[in-house]
């Protein structure tokens, strides 16, 4: 048996994995640092909190799109924030952070790896963000008619309340409950902690007063919407072996994954049922979310007030579930990494609130088109037998 | 470094434009789509399989989305009548929207459909629409071959006094007396531009301000001794941050340790049309390189590894730091023209051929 495949001594395959480290910028809707310059104080942070050195990370996966920040190979710059050399085994997804995690995670479990570093960034102030999106629909019906993102989740919103799976005050209580819980994230956008810290009165006066503002794209109103945001995140990966010595020596308590997958819908937008995420479901299924016991936190990538319904919906999460304790895309989207940071949110709910099991979404695309479901738990499958 | 008036930004800010002209490749469904608009015919394609066969997608697309099968390839006529399935009212419409009013995008089930597709209705105000809206389709009078030529819908009997628009029957008889072709169409053109913008980091501050004032400026790792060339306040090799303190100022002259000549092809924007020479700069006294450089008086077939360079600086009063952003790989345009060959008897190739980053 050769040493390069799965099994050989060494190695284990399947493995369990856990997060060991993690790290969140501020977020603002214009970072005067550099994008790299916000990945470095990222990995510093993950990597101080997980009590590996960057010389002991096996393999590096990082999320960015360079067409948020207009330049070619901004991917291989923000290389610069992890210290690649001597030469080390890398990757890049033109995705989200959370896909990162993603293929990080599977190469854990193939077993050649045991420590992974993740990160995932945006600036999307540099560009005109809405512009980007426009351009990432498809090019030859879409694009050229100009369908901004919010316009395109308006027309979701809308069949969702046509369909009468949620009325325009479903979705403003989404936003006041965001907004009242970015007011006591310090990681959320100073604006929208500053709207949620000024609501005056109980949740539902606050919900009067948001039906009265103007619609943007109807029936989306502004604080339907996320900000633009700059920010970076960073996640340190451990298989069993490494987590454990690092929790016995180190003090390290992992957060254990027990499930991740992602599934794509068609791109049109009028060719799938935009009231349900069909995606979302089989993701969690897939996931084995219904494997466990309840899940206590679920940090949603809702980047609109309506895709939070229908999530919830699509996951089956029980009343209990606390949904985004963080504000989640709402109090903070920095694009390219806002699925990560959901990641982080799920994990701190176990490391530092003692929750038991938590989930973690994030999403690509137009109306929720592509989706991946994390599940987190403080024990892992292995102990959990 | 042009300074915002955005001011709200606090420190400057540079801006550049990105703009690309795509030619994209339509194939014979979204081809054949875009030359029946021509005629004022809207078109779907059959999906085939045993799951969702039969039923019409419009937009025609090559394999049906749900099965990954392809689609039949046959185009059949759909609308030009159709429903509102869902819509949303875009009040102030920008340059990149198909239309200039405020309109709304829509999901509009074309009869003879079985999905929907996202297009503009043009209905005067947002009260006009609802579910279950009946509209028809606009057509380009002067089709320009683009998915576009559909150009947007109005509410069933609107009156039309867009005079750039036509119905069906108006496209339709247009094209049979002016002889359309009924080829699919094979490209279509997207010109793509983007504007970004962001804050001058205080490295990029430094250098430029130092570079207007004739001096090269570098920054020194104090772990791994490597000096970065501009100023990064980090050092890439060790991923730790350094600050003003590591800057040093540094000689402008050194030894060329690689090279290549450029061939312009020529593409929108390009300002170069004779082949043209970039060297790297290896920097006497301190272990800074410097790439892509431009030389000054010494002919491409001249230019060698081992050759003796000098920076030749801009008159103080023509040095501008427009060039000079966060992302530069040592960028001294604007402020030093290029590199001379300064005389001297060349260095060893051998020490200097490995050194090109
Ligand atoms: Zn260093």
């Amino acid at each position: 048996m050769s040493a390069d495949e799965p099994g050989a001594p060494g190695k284990t395959f399947g493995e369990p994995v856990a997060i060991v480290g993690y790290a969140v910028s501020p977020m603002s809707e214009f970072a005067e640092q550099t994008e790299v310059q916000l990945c470095l104080d990222v990995v510093t942070a993950a990597l101080a909190s997980s009590g590996l050195g960057r010389k002991e990370i096996d393999f590096t996966c990082s999320g960015s799109s360079d067409y948020l920040s207009g330049g070619t190979f901004t991917f291989v710059a923000n290389l610069d924030a992890v210290g690649a050399w001597p030469p080390i085994r890398e990757s890049h997804v033109e995705m989200d952070g959370a896909w990162a995690l993603h293929e990080a995670w599977v190469r854990l479990l193939i077993g050649e790896e045991r420590t992974a570093l993740v990160f995932g960034s945006g600036k999307a102030s540099t560009g005109e963000l809405s512009r980007v999106l426009t351009l990432q629909t498809d090019p030859y019906y879409l694009a050229p008619l100009g369908t901004d993102p919010l316009s395109l989740a308006a027309l979701q919103a809308r069949a969702l309340l046509e369909a009468g799976k949620a009325t325009e005050r479903d979705l403003a209580a989404v936003a006041a409950r965001a907004r009242r819980a970015a007011a006591t994230n310090p990681l959320a956008v100073p604006a929208v902690a500053a709207a949620g810290a000024a609501a005056v009165g109980d949740l539902d006066a606050e919900i009067d007063a948001l039906l009265a503002a103007e619609y943007v794209r109807s029936p989306l109103r502004a604080h339907d919407t996320p900000p633009v945001t700059d920010g970076a995140c960073a996640v340190v990966l451990a298989t069993a072996t490494v987590a454990r010595r690092l929790a016995a020596e180190q003090g390290i308590t992992p957060v254990w994954i027990t499930g991740l997958e992602h599934f794509v819908e068609p791109h049109q937008p009028g060719m799938r049922d935009l009231t349900d995420s069909v995606s979302t479901r089989r993701a969690g299924e897939a996931a084995g979310l219904a494997d466990g016991g309840p899940v206590e936190v679920a940090e949603l990538s809702a980047l609109h007030s309506h895709e939070e319904i229908i999530l919830r919906g699509a996951l089956g999460l029980p009343d209990t579930c606390e949904v985004n304790p963080s504000g989640g895309a709402l109090a903070a989207n920095p694009t390219m990494a806002t699925g990560l940071v959901r990641v982080v949110e799920a994990a701190r709910a176990i490391r530092e609130r003692g929750a038991r099991r938590t989930l973690a979404h994030a999403t690509s695309g137009p109306c929720l088109q592509q989706n991946l479901v994390c599940v987190l738990d403080e024990a892992s499958t292995e102990e959990a037998r | 470094m042009p300074v915002s008036a955005e001011t709200k930004y606090g420190p400057s800010v540079t801006t550049n434009t990105v703009e690309f002209p795509y030619r994209r490749s339509l194939g014979p469904v979204v081809g054949g789509f875009v030359a029946a608009l021509a005629r004022g015919q809207i078109t779907g394609v059959r999906s085939t399989g045993v799951r969702g066969g039969g039923r019409v997608l419009c937009p025609p697309l090559e394999y049906d989305p749900d099965t990954g099968a392809a689609t039949d390839g046959e185009l059949v006529d759909v609308g030009p009548e159709g429903t509102v399935r869902s819509w949303t009212w875009v009040a102030a419409p920008d340059a990149r929207h198909p239309l200039d009013r405020p309109f709304a995008f829509a999901l509009i089930q074309l009869d003879g459909a079985d999905t929907a597709m996202v297009h503009a209705v043009d209905a005067g105000g947002e009260d006009a629409l609802r579910a279950g809206l009946r509209v028809t389709a606009r057509f380009r009078a002067q089709p320009k071959g683009r998915t576009d030529d559909l150009a947007y819908f109005v509410p069933e009997g609107t009156e039309t006094t867009d005079p750039d628009v036509v119905d069906a029957a108006a496209a339709a008889a247009g094209a049979a007396a002016a002889g359309v072709s009924t080829e699919p169409v094979q490209t279509m053109e997207f010109w793509s531009s983007l504007t970004y913008k962001e804050a001058v980091s205080p490295a990029t501050a430094r250098y430029a301000r130092s570079m207007l004032a004739g001096t090269l400026l570098g920054q020194k790792c104090p772990t791994c001794a490597k000096v970065f060339v501009p100023p990064r306040d980090f050092c890439s090799i060790d991923g730790i941050r350094l600050d003003e303190g590591h800057d040093l100022a540094l000689p402008d002259r050194g030894v060329i340790t690689n090279f290549t000549i450029v061939t312009p092809v020529p593409y929108p924007g390009q300002k170069e049309t004779e082949p043209f020479v970039r060297v790297s700069v290896l920097l006497d006294d301190v272990e800074a390189l410097m790439g892509l450089q431009p030389v000054v008086d010494i002919p491409n077939e001249e230019v060698r590894v081992g050759m003796r360079v000098e920076a030749v600086w801009l008159p103080e009063s023509e040095r501008n730091a427009e060039e000079f952003g966060n992302r530069g790989w040592g960028s001294t345009t604007g402020a030093i023209s290029g590199w001379r060959a300064t005389g001297e008897p060349d260095l060893p190739v051998e020490r200097y051929i490995d050194r090109v980053f």
